[in-house]
């Protein structure tokens, strides 16, 4: 009877499906063009959405990352200062004793206090409620104070003295000691409490093994210095030396040779210290370099991100313009299709 | 010929247009009823002079199928896809912001904080609050996994019901057909009461369907299986009152043969049965299987170990701890019981030091002997191992080795990925039923503009027969007049 025909319902509600359609796009489209980042990322990046998750994961961590490493370079930038400090210190108990032949033995003999006294409040340093040179174990001062009254460090100097020479340093026969007894006993009793077990013993509490941080991903590095340094011992061995030593009756033969083992292993000390500063530099390099290359990670990844998720937002603005004006058209078809019927023409 | 058989041929066709509009009336009052096809009275010559009106009912066996087919396959599908939705935002929460992939990057960044200053105790406080969010995204996410389950197995006990309330009626209907037919009196109303039933059937299993003799119907779903056949075969489906990880969920049972689940994003599963088993055993279950590999993941990465000693869990635990869960093997609703060790928590008067320096699990297992302030060796190495690739199982569906960090974000990928196929078809497959439906409303419903310009016709019909009388009867009385 009919080629094509259409159903009253299917004409009043044709518009429908679509209008709803429409309006489901409409409200992604305004969200999309407020946001500039896709409504729904899941629906939008189906499968590759565990990339959008990694990424925004990792780029987190490398902010995370960048903000340790700002501390980790607080702490190397301390030490870089505090081993200049130390460098100096060293570099005026060489003046002193370099002068030690012209001047009485006393301003030598301060000279070497001052210098223990200051590489003591120069290693005893904090940063953060962290003690800088103390190794790993940086809730425990690291180095004794040998000039404080009860110092374990110089009662075992002083122990060490007596029970070599049978006397301390201001009896009487202290005057008598020779270049040669005074050598001796600097090489097989002082150098021991140094350079040997003696040190961890009554000087420093720190620990050998340093401060290891991680500085980007896949990364670590040790960043810190420990008091346990050979430089640093040198220093003290020569400060410690020079303070316990020539405040006594000693014979100037036996100061002269306190004064030159010092000299000589001050030198040693501003070499070793020379040493540690470098390899400080190096890691607070390594350290800049990590985070100037995650910096530029975090700017690629938010790009990789922005590629993943963005929309552009003109053409989202384009969009919600044709929609609202679609569903417009739409509703003014629909009222029209209403009103059309035989009915208004039939009286 | 005479003035009385013009006269009784007059009133004929009065009747006619009068059973003719009364057709038309109707069809005009069901204009919007969708399950309405719409009726023609047609008139019909019986024998040499007698005409009588004949009511065909218009009917499109192939569009109406076809109909059948796209509604099924949308409801499976969109069954499906808003289930996945619900599922999305329960388990992930929105944006993933409660996933277990975003508590594991917090941990990795308190991780680090703590690592860069372990002297600080309160970063270490920090780490463990950063584990517990993590055992929490983990246990929530089980717990709304298996309510999930439960609630699905409702609906489809739910759906059982109607779908056995559904095929009685149709019982009615088939047989208010048969009796119509049989009887040769109209059968219009009977069928489209039968069909609507079945565009309802439709919605919970695919039909296929045939006509026998007298308009029997037989409908079986679409791989076979009998669903009704002069009478209801019973679909039977025992709903469980809980579930748990790992548990399968019970089989519905159609004529004794079960109902299989679909596959895929783009599900092959038509019906919201076929969705609704879908979502239970499949989506659902896989999801928990890799929450519960995540978990294991992370007891893994945090074991404790020491030289001659077997390896013990340390920051998070389990239900069989201390001991750690053998490798590469599924084991069925670790994300529900992982949660923090109590060594190391200070809520519970742990001690949240344990983590830097080892020793939850006693004094072989410390790793910072000296008990150093800013030892970091071993956080550092905790970070290292959940960037570490281990085997997984495969039976979860994903990557079968990965870092814990990355299975975490593909158990992200693999959902979406589900559901971004779930809502793509579900669009597809609804603009598909509502071209259908369109098509089959074109083709078999009521135009009203039509129909009035029928009921014109008729009018005119009507006034001419009436005309017709009024003149045979002027005639008559003319000639009664005169013969008077």
């Amino acid at each position: 009877m009919k080629a094509t025909s259409v159903s009253s319902s299917s004409l009043s509600n044709a518009a429908r499906y679509q209008q709803m359609r429409m309006q489901a796009e409409l409200v992604k489209a305004t969200k999309e063009s407020t946001t500039g980042t896709v409504a729904d990322v899941g629906l939008a990046l189906g499968a590759r959405t565990s990339q959008a998750v990694t990424f925004s994961r990792d780029l987190d961590r490398l902010n995370v990352i960048i903000d340790s490493n700002s501390l980790v370079t607080a702490r190397l930038s301390s030490t870089q200062d505090a081993l200049g400090q130390l460098s100096d210190t060293a570099q005026n108990l060489l003046t002193a004793l370099t002068a030690a032949g012209n001047s009485s033995s006393t301003i030598t003999q301060q000279a070497g206090k001052a210098a223990v006294q200051q590489m003591t409040s120069i290693l005893n340093a904090s940063v953060n409620g962290e003690y800088l040179f103390a190794g790993t174990n940086t809730d425990v001062k690291p180095i004794d104070d040998f000039t404080a009254a009860g110092s374990p460090a110089k009662a075992a100097f002083d122990a060490s003295f007596t029970s070599y020479f049978g006397f301390n340093q201001n009896a009487p026969q202290a005057a008598n000691i020779t270049a040669a007894q005074m050598d001796g006993f600097i090489t097989s009793n002082v150098v021991p409490q140094f350079m040997g077990a003696g040190w961890q013993a009554n000087w420093s509490n720190a620990t050998d093994q340093q401060i290891v941080s991680r500085i980007s991903l896949g990364e670590t590095t040790q960043t810190s210095v420990s008091a346990n340094e050979d430089g640093i011992r040198k220093l003290a061995m020569a400060a410690a030396m020079v303070t316990g030593l020539l405040s006594g009756n000693l014979s100037q033969e036996a100061k002269t040779t306190v004064v030159g083992r010092a000299q000589s292993m001050v030198g040693e000390a501003l070499g070793g210290i020379g040493q540690l500063q470098a390899e400080t530099g190096l890691a607070e390099k390594r350290v800049s370099d990590a985070s100037d290359r995650m910096k530029t990670q975090v700017d690629l990844f938010e790009r990789h991100i922005l590629d993943l998720e963005g929309v552009d937002p003109a053409e989202a603005a384009t969009r919600v313009a044709d929609l609202t004006q679609h569903i417009e058209t739409s509703f003014a078809l629909t009222a029209r299709l209403q009103q059309m019927s035989l009915l208004n023409y039939l009286t | 010929m005479s003035l009385t058989s013009a006269l009784t041929i007059a009133q004929q066709s009065l009747q006619t247009t009068s059973k003719q509009t009364s057709v038309l009336s109707r069809n005009i009052a069901d204009a919007s009823n969708t399950d309405y096809a719409r009726r023609t009275a047609v008139v019909v010559s019986s024998a040499p002079g007698a005409r009588s009106v004949e009511i065909q009912r218009a009917a499109n066996a192939l569009l109406f199928r076809q109909n059948l087919s796209a509604q099924s396959a949308w409801s499976g599908q969109s069954t499906l896809y808003s289930g996945i939705d619900r599922l999305a935002v329960a388990v992930n929460g929105v944006d993933n912001a409660s996933s277990a992939s975003t508590a594991i990057g917090k941990l990795q960044n308190a991780l680090q904080l703590y690592a860069a200053t372990p002297s600080n105790q309160n970063l270490g406080s920090n780490v463990i609050d950063a584990a517990k969010q993590v055992v929490r995204a983990l246990n929530d996410g089980t717990n709304a996994i298996q309510d999930f389950r439960t609630q699905a197995d409702g609906e489809i006990s739910t759906a059982v019901d109607d779908l056995n309330a559904l095929l009685s009626q149709f019982q009615d209907a088939n047989k208010a057909v048969i009796s119509a037919t049989r009887s040769g009196t109209d059968a219009s109303d009977a069928l489209d009461q039968r069909d609507a039933l079945l565009k309802k059937i439709a919605d919970y299993v695919p039909v296929s369907t045939f006509t026998r003799g007298d308009n029997d119907m037989v409908i079986t779903t679409k791989d076979g299986t009998t669903l009704f056949e002069t009478i209801p075969r019973s679909v039977s489906f025992t709903p469980s009152p809980g579930y748990t990880a790992g548990t399968p969920g019970n089989t519905i049972y159609i004529d004794n043969v079960p109902v299989s689940a679909g596959s895929g994003g783009n599900t092959s599963a038509d019906g919201k049965l076929a969705g609704l088993i879908t979502l239970r055993d499949g989506v659902a279950a896989t999801m928990q299987s890799q929450l519960d590999e995540v978990a294991r993941g992370l007891i893994t990465a945090f074991a404790e170990t020491a030289p001659s000693q077997p390896d013990k869990t340390g920051l998070f635990t389990w239900s069989g701890g201390p001991a750690i869960p053998a490798a590469g093997t599924l084991i069925d609703g670790l994300a529900g019981s992982i949660s923090v060790n109590a060594a190391m928590d200070p809520s519970v008067g742990g001690n949240p030091g344990l983590l830097r320096d080892g020793g939850a699990n006693g004094a072989a297992y410390v790793a910072n002997t000296a008990g150093n302030a800013s030892y970091s060796q071993l956080l550092i190495a905790y970070g290292d191992k959940l960037d570490k690739p281990m085997p997984f199982d495969a039976a979860a569906g994903i990557t079968v080795t990965s870092s814990v960090s990355d299975y975490a974000a593909n158990a992200i990928g693999w959902f979406e990925g589900q559901r971004q196929q779930a809502s793509t078809n579900a669009d597809a497959k609804e603009a598909l039923a509502a071209r259908t439906a369109e098509a089959l409303s074109n083709d078999t419903g009521v135009n009203v503009d039509q129909e009035m310009s029928l009921l014109l016709d008729l009018e005119h019909t009507y006034q001419a027969s009436a005309r017709m009388m009024k003149t045979v009867d002027d005639m008559l009385s003319a000639l009664l007049d005169a013969v008077g």
